[in-house]
This record gives structure tokens, sequence and C-alpha cells, in this order.
């Protein structure tokens, strides 16, 4: 295999396999490639395929991708004693409203969109003035400080879940926004971030703005910040992808109080109570959950790769 | 230099959060472990090394560190490998290599645990879609294979709830996970690696393709595989979500799939035993750290060639 990868990544052979419109080389690459993207993309097949069909047909295995979106009786609506015409319902809209109805989504979603953004807020206004301190002012202690960012960039912050918790307990802050945002309002790794970018930021630039009269405060919101906006960008795609797709954190500080659930939680808890006819309306709860993230992605891929690449920096 | 104190304002939030959000709790983990402290309790009493040597006994955690280890030890290695394979045949064709990047690195972006209640209902024994490809292929070539045979005739693995298949079937979805991460990490490495290395490798002999991956790409990929498997040992240490989905009470047949994070949550989180929860926090620090003074250690020591 290794062969025929690097074959034409060497300058002799690319100039060969330029020559030819048709190399066994190239076929077998793109073959196992193509088949590596069919199993990756499995899951994201039956996800999105699931949450456009009937039960039966998810049950049965028919109707292609789509389903054949033939209105099919909602026995639920039947229960609830209406009439079996008015209770004809197509999958697609079945799935996706039953989505919305039988669980606060719309909540979860709003719930993920405020914990992620307050956490990466807190993270900037904490790790920014950090991290120009460290990187531009001279202050006794600045290598024991730095010394301890990069001890504490060792430290998982999931495996420290257990104790976090018990302290959060403690101050009677389990089942709050608060637990959700805490234990992440300090990013070591993105003071750690900014202090390599501020360090390349030319120290006249600090000083004219010094001689202009202004306070080390707006030298970081006016001066440094600005300079800062696409290592802050990579950062914001690495924090946010982290922290929406988090589910072990609020697994642990969340419990039974579902108007806190972010969008993770309320995916599990819907899958508790899943039986036969909810697997299309859970698919499409999937498929609401990850959908913003990756249609992000495919908008801005180059961002995203160099976002969540970022700790590959260090 | 400095000609305020401005630097302990800009410094003191994020010095003071490092210690309460981050030291703090390794210390505490590190004393209730000599506990056997539980939430509601007012004191905790204290048992000495009871905890640790509860661990290193009691079967269950026997299973706990089979099934961490396991799944550690597989996952790393192929998503490893995978990522690199997968990063040395994009980097050498030039026909849609962007679409099999932005495929590869879906499953990264995607939230774990949807993909996890995918992933079950695409394994699930008579519905999934695994098992229903897996039976469309009895009566052909594949039935020479003893295993497909084996499952045409008396039902293929049950995966997630067969416990000589589970943890393997886990890992897998581990691996399916963070593969592309890693390819992403080695494409960047592979795009940094100087072209004028492989012309000077060919004019000292380097002929073949394996010989110039040997005496070129993988000795400048060296840093990049250090940071590699560090990351992907930490991540897979880690794993919870697809544990947690697949079986929220008990860890799976047999415990075989009683991974170190779900331990931690189930005796401390579901069953209030503070005292052997931290215990195997601290255990699980202790690995964590290791390795990652392992990577820093060899980043210094031999890695450096550009």
């Amino acid at each position: 295999m290794t062969d025929m990868t690097l074959s034409s990544s060497a300058p002799s052979s690319t100039a060969r396999a330029d020559g030819y419109r048709f190399s066994v080389g190239e076929t077998l690459k793109h073959a196992v490639l193509i088949l590596g993207a069919l199993v990756v993309l499995l899951p994201f097949y039956v996800m999105v395929s699931y949450s456009l069909k009937s039960p039966a047909e998810i049950m049965q295995n028919t109707g292609g991708f789509f389903g054949a979106q033939e209105a099919f009786r909602d026995e639920y609506c039947v229960k609830l004693g209406k009439d079996v015409a008015d209770c004809m319902v197509t999958p697609v809209i079945y799935n996706y409203t039953t989505a919305f109805q039988k669980a606060p989504l719309l909540r979860y979603l709003l719930n993920g969109v405020i914990v992620t953004a307050s956490i990466f807020f807190i993270q900037v206004l904490v790790a920014l003035p950090c991290a120009y301190a460290l990187a531009k002012l001279r202050f006794w202690g600045r290598e024991a400080v730095f010394g301890l960012v990069l001890f504490c960039l060792l430290i998982p912050v999931h495996a420290i879940a257990l104790p976090l918790y018990i302290m959060l307990a403690k101050l009677g802050l389990t089942n709050t926004y608060a637990a959700l945002v805490i234990p992440w309002s300090i990013s070591v790794f993105g003071i750690f971030l900014m202090r390599q970018f501020f360090m390349t930021v030319p120290d006249d630039l600090i000083d004219a703005a010094r001689m202009d009269g202004m306070s080390e405060f707006s030298i970081i919101w006016n001066v440094m910040l600005p300079t800062a906006v696409p290592a802050l960008l990579a950062f914001a795609i690495f924090s946010v992808v982290a922290h929406w797709n988090d589910y072990f954190w609020p697994r642990i500080v969340i419990t039974g109080d579902r108007s806190l659930f972010t969008p993770p939680l309320g995916l599990r808890e819907f899958k508790g109570d899943a039986d036969g006819d909810n697997f299309g309306p859970m698919m499409a709860t999937a498929t609401i959950i990850v959908a913003p993230l990756i249609v992000a992605f495919l908008i801005a891929q180059r961002r995203f790769i160099e976002g969540i690449t970022l700790s590959g920096m260090k | 230099m400095a000609r305020t104190q401005a630097h302990w304002w800009f410094v003191g939030p994020a010095l003071f959060l490092m210690v309460v959000i981050l030291l703090m709790p390794i210390g505490i983990a590190g004393l209730l472990s000599f506990t056997e402290y539980s939430l509601g309790n007012p004191d905790a009493h204290w048992v000495g090394l009871d905890n640790y040597s509860k661990i290193l006994t009691r079967s269950t955690y026997e299973k706990m560190f089979g099934a961490t280890f396991r799944y550690v030890f597989v996952v790393v290695p192929l998503s490893v490998g995978l990522g690199l394979g997968a990063a040395l045949l994009i980097h050498s064709t030039r026909r849609f290599s962007d679409l099999y990047k932005t495929i590869y690195f879906l499953p990264v972006m995607a939230a774990l645990i949807a993909m996890a209640i995918v992933w079950e209902f695409a394994l699930h024994p008579t519905i999934g879609i695994v098992n229903r490809t897996l039976e469309q292929g009895c009566g052909t070539f594949l039935e020479t294979w003893g295993w497909y045979a084996e499952g045409c005739a008396n039902g293929f693995p049950t995966w997630l709830t067969d416990r000589h298949y589970a943890i393997w079937t886990v890992a897998f979805i581990g691996v399916w996970q963070g593969f592309g991460f890693n390819m992403v990490l080695y494409l960047a490495g592979l795009t940094s690696v100087p072209r004028e290395l492989y012309h000077a490798a060919e004019m000292d002999g380097a002929r073949s393709a394996w010989d110039r991956f040997r005496l070129v790409t993988w000795p400048m990929l060296g840093p990049t595989t250090v940071f590699v498997v560090t990351i992907s040992f930490i991540r897979s240490f880690q794993v919870f979500d697809t544990v947690e989905a697949f079986y929220p009470q008990g860890g799976g047949p047999s415990k075989s799939v009683y991974v170190m994070m779900f331990a931690i949550y189930e005796k401390a989180i579901q069953q209030n035993l503070m005292g052997i929860g931290a215990a195997i926090t601290v255990v699980f620090l202790a690995f964590v750290m290791l390795l990652t003074v392992i990577q820093r250690w060899l980043v210094e020591r031999r890695v450096h060639y550009a």
C-alpha cells in the first residue's frame, strides 16, 4: 500500500503518472479512499435517511434513502380519540414536528447556544489579558505563572470532574447554568495559544499606543484584540465545537431539570424513552443537533480544520 | 518596564481560576481517595489506602483496567495508522483530495453521543443496516470465510450486546470517530516536508517508494507522530459518551466495556461513593500526566530533525 501511496508524491514518478490517463495505482488509491468514505458516511446516511422515513419503512428497511413519503396513521393521535382521517401524517413532517413536540428541543438548542457562547466569552475575557501580560509585560513571577500554565495544560478537565462536581454541589450550584459554564471558564490552552500569538506582535506597536497615552487595559482590547482576530477565530471554533458536543460534563451536573438540558442531554433523554414508533423522530432530533456544526464546517472548512487541530500547534 | 501594577489585574483572574478549578480539585481528589466520603455525610471516614487496594484487587476493577486498556490499545494504533494511511493517500492524489478530507473529518465534528445512538441503531442485531447488509452476502463466495459462513448459519453477532464483541465494537466506533482528526494533523505535517529532501534521498539511492517513506517521510513526521499518538492516548483514555449511551447501567455485557471514565461516573455520581471514585480519578490522572510528560520528553529529546 505504501508503495503506491508514495509513488506520485515523489517528483520523478509524478511525471510518469501524468503521462497515463489511467493508472492502476491511482485507481486502487481511489478504491481504498472511497471504501473508507462509505464506512465513514454510513451512520450519517442512516441518521438522515431514518429521519425521513415512516416507522414501517424503518422496520422493514424499505423505501430507499428518502422513503416513499406515503402518509401513515399516527397511532398516538388515534389514541387521543381524533378522527383517523385527521391522523394521517407524512413521515418527514411527522418525524421533525414530533422531534420538537415530544421534547422541548428548541429550549435545548437555546441552552446549547447560551452555554457555548458564555463559555467562549468568559474564556476570552480571562485568557486574553493574562496572555498579554505573559507575552508583553515584565513582572516578578511571570515565569512562574507561565510554568503553571504549562503544567495545567497537562490536566484534562473531564478527568477531575468528580472533585469539581463535589465543589459545585457544596456551593449548591448543581443544576444551574453556572455549573455548566464555571469549570470551562479557564482555558489554559487559550492562554497558551494567545500568548504565542502575542509574542509575534511587535513591541513598537504597544510602545506607540503607550505614547498615545492608552492605558494597558485599553491596549489589550483596542490594540491586541484586533490583531489577534485570526487566532481568536480558530480558538472560537475549537471551543464551540468542544462544548456544543460535550456530553460528559452536562450529564454529571444536570440531573433531571429538563429546562437546563443541552442538546446532547436532550437527545440522550429521548433515546431513553424511545420505542418502535419514535426512531424516526429520534433520528430527526439527532440530525437537528448535529446539523449546525456540520453545516458550518462545510461552509468554512479550512477555518474549522485549523481551529480543531489548533492543539497541534503546540 | 511595568509602569503600573496592571499586570496583576490581568494575570490575577486567570491565576485564581487555575488554582481553584484545576489545581485544587487534584488535591481534593487526592485527599478524598483516602476516605469513604459521600455527599451529604458531614464527615469523611479516613480509610487509608483501602480504596487503592480495592482498585488493585477486586475483579470489578480488574475488568475496568482490562476494558480501558483493550479500548486504548485498539483505538490508538488503528486511529493513528488509519490517519497516517489516509493522509498519505490523500496527499498523493490530486483529484478529489479535498472531498475525501471533508468526509473523513465529518465524524470529528458530529456530537459523539448522537452518532453513538445512530451506530447502536445501525448495529441492531435484526433491523440494523450492518447485519442486514451482511445477510445479503450469504450464499456468495463470502461464505468460504469460516466466520461469515458461521454468521449466515447461526446469525451474525449481536455486536454491542455480545460480550465477545462489545468492547471491540465500541473501539471500532472510537476509531471511526477519531482517525479523521489524526489525518488532518498528518496532512499538515506532510505539506511541511521539504521537497528537496526527496530529491536528495533519490540521489543517495533511495529508489523505491518504501525507501522514500522510510528515509524521508516517516522521520520528518516524527514530531507529528509523537503529538498524534499522545493526543490519541489522552482522548481514548477519556472515552465515555459511547459507553454511557450503549450501557447506561453496569458497563456492558459482563462489564466488558467498563472503562475508567464510566467507572468514575458510576461510583461517584450514580452511587455516591466518592472515595473510590476519587481513587480511580487519581489513577486516571497519573496515567494521563505520565503520557504527556513522556511526550514532552520525546519532543525535546529526539524528534527534532528540521
